[in-house]
């Protein structure tokens, strides 16, 4: 009867041995691989969707600026601005600041207790728009040029260069991720060409007692593809807890203000769904990765002993 | 089954190891390979399983010239052929059991299929109860016996086996050479390397005696 177990329960060991020095190192240089490339796929991915919501945000308000000009009236300039603004279509409010709401805009950087009433600043109407699109903004901007001491700024040319930042930023991320790649890709090479030597006896032995090539590299294959595996889903999941944690630590570090600002910025660190899809994706890849580098180096070699 | 015709071996540049062999092998046959130590004779079982290639002359086996084999071909001869190594060349990580079935695994069986065959050799070379033991714990006889049991578990045509018993004492050798006689009973042709002139005298069978590189002597 436990004999019958035994027998049930028996599997073969595997033929290249599981344990061997060349294996962990790879699985460790995999792992760190893998790392680097969530965290540069991360990087990128923060960076890219948070430049585009920043972007959008940033361009469904405008602002009109209206300087204090001697012989004119500043509140009923306001309110021309006012009107004008709302009378162009896909502008869904517009709002003067009160005095009160600029100096707690300017109290960062010209300290409490200012008094603006004092000092001739200009006036900010800001202008939210509900299609973006469909907003004629240049007919906007030369109706408020008919009003003395007013501007309207788009932002146009500070998305300009925040999206060409980002662009910058996602193909340099994608350079890189390339990069570690074929770096990872040269690594297996030689970790397996090193495993073969190291198993050469194993190799010849097989050989011997009529084993394939094609079954000899199905062996070491299959390790190697373990190897990947695991190696890849330990990179990943540092990453992961690594993206975690810094998110962590910029909630602790940063006052409550700047935190939500950077929490923006930096889409409060959370990679999202498809943040951690790719994570996974970048896992597969480096597993693929190892499993068809391996198979090439293995047949090489086989083909070169026999 | 196997023609040597004006075979000559050398490695690499070095000097003619294998000088000008001319001889034939019958199937079903048993010759005792036998020659003093660095004669060639372990070079001669290394062109017979094919792992060297003859640097002239003409090696013959299963009716085809060796030297136009390709790759599949090859193999498919190879899985006619037995082979006991001089050092055995057990895998150290693999059990007794999986060392001997190795063969089979290799030509794609299942171990459900070859489990009942392969414990029956092992029972049959007095291995029963070592099945489970890695080689490191196994002692030389017993390493011999394994060795033996691998290469006879895919039903060669051919065996070769190089000083089998080279590590073990008088009265084991008997035995394997025992084990070897049934199996040529069996229908296997078996060429077996020695210098110990005991056995050849004990087993009466032909013999091929090389020096320095020639076959001097063969029945
Ligand atoms: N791989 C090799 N490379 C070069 N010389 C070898 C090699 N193997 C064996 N020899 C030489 O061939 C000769 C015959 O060796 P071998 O075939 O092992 O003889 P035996 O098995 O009868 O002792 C020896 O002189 C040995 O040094
Ligand atoms: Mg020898």
């Amino acid at each position: 009867m436990s004999e019958g177990l035994k027998i049930g329960f028996y599997r073969p060991g595997p033929i290249v041995p599981a344990q061997s020095v060349a294996g962990r190192t790879l699985m460790l240089l995999i792992g760190i691989m893998t790392f680097l490339s969530c965290v540069t796929f991360g990087g990128v991915l923060l960076v890219q969707k948070s430049a585009v919501g920043w972007s959008a945000d940033v361009g469904r308000e405008l602002t009109i600026q209206i300087r204090p000009v001697d012989g004119e009236v500043l509140e009923s300039n306001i309110r021309l601005a006012i009107s004008l603004a709302e009378a162009i279509p896909g502008v869904a409010e517009a709002r003067a600041l009160s005095l009160e709401e600029s100096e707690a805009l300017l109290e960062p950087w010209l300290g409490a207790g200012l008094d603006l009433s004092d000092l001739s600043i200009p006036r900010l109407v800001i202008v939210r728009l509900s299609d973006p699109n469909a907003a004629d903004i240049t007919r906007l901007e030369s109706e408020i040029a008919g009003i003395a001491g007013a501007g309207l700024e788009t932002h146009a040319a500070w998305r300009v260069q925040l999206n060409t930042m980002a662009g910058t930023i996602v193909v340099s991320g994608i350079l890189v991720l390339s990069l570690i790649l074929v770096a990872t890709a040269l690594a297996i090479v030689f970790a397996t060409r090193g495993t073969m030597s190291t198993n050469r006896e194993i190799v010849d032995v097989l050989h011997f007692i009529g084993a394939s090539n094609r079954f000899i590299a199905g062996e070491f294959q299959g390790r190697f593809l373990m190897i990947g595996l695991k190696g890849g889903a330990a990179g990943g999941l540092a990453a992961i807890v690594f993206f975690i944690a810094v998110g962590m630590a910029i909630n602790a570090v940063m006052p409550e203000p700047s935190s939500a600002q950077l929490g923006f910025f930096f889409g409060r660190f959370a990679l999202g769904l498809n943040g951690l899809l790719g994570i996974a994706g970048v896992v597969m890849v480096i597993a693929g990765l190892t499993a068809i580098t391996s198979r090439l180096t293995v047949r090489r070699f086989l083909l070169q002993i026999s | 089954m196997i023609a040597f015709e004006n075979v000559g071996l050398r490695y690499g540049h070095g000097p003619e190891i294998l000088k000008d062999l001319s001889f034939s092998i019958d199937p079903g046959s048993f010759h005792f390979l036998t020659g003093p130590s660095g004669s060639g004779k372990t070079s001669l079982l290394r062109l017979l399983l094919l792992s060297l290639k003859p640097t002239r002359g003409r090696v013959t086996m299963f009716g085809e010239d060796v030297i136009k084999l390709d790759r599949d071909r090859l193999l498919q001869m190879r899985r006619h052929i037995g082979i006991v190594f001089q050092e055995f060349r057990l895998l150290d990580h693999l059990t007794t059991f999986e060392n001997v079935a190795l063969p089979l695994r290799v030509r794609g069986q299942s171990e459900t299929s070859y489990r009942a065959n392969v414990e029956e050799l092992l029972d049959w070379v007095g291995l029963g109860d070592r099945m489970d033991a890695y080689p490191s714990l196994l002692s030389g006889g017993e390493k011999q016996r394994a060795a033996i049991a691998r290469a006879v578990i895919a039903k060669p045509d051919i065996l070769l086996a190089d000083e089998p018993t080279g590590n073990v004492d008088p009265e084991l050798s008997e035995r394997l050479l025992h084990l070897f006689e049934e199996l040529n009973r069996m229908g296997t042709t078996i060429i077996l390397a020695t210098h110990e002139l005991a056995l050849l005298d004990k087993f009466g069978y032909p013999r091929m005696l090389l020096n320095e590189g020639e076959l001097v002597i063969h029945e």
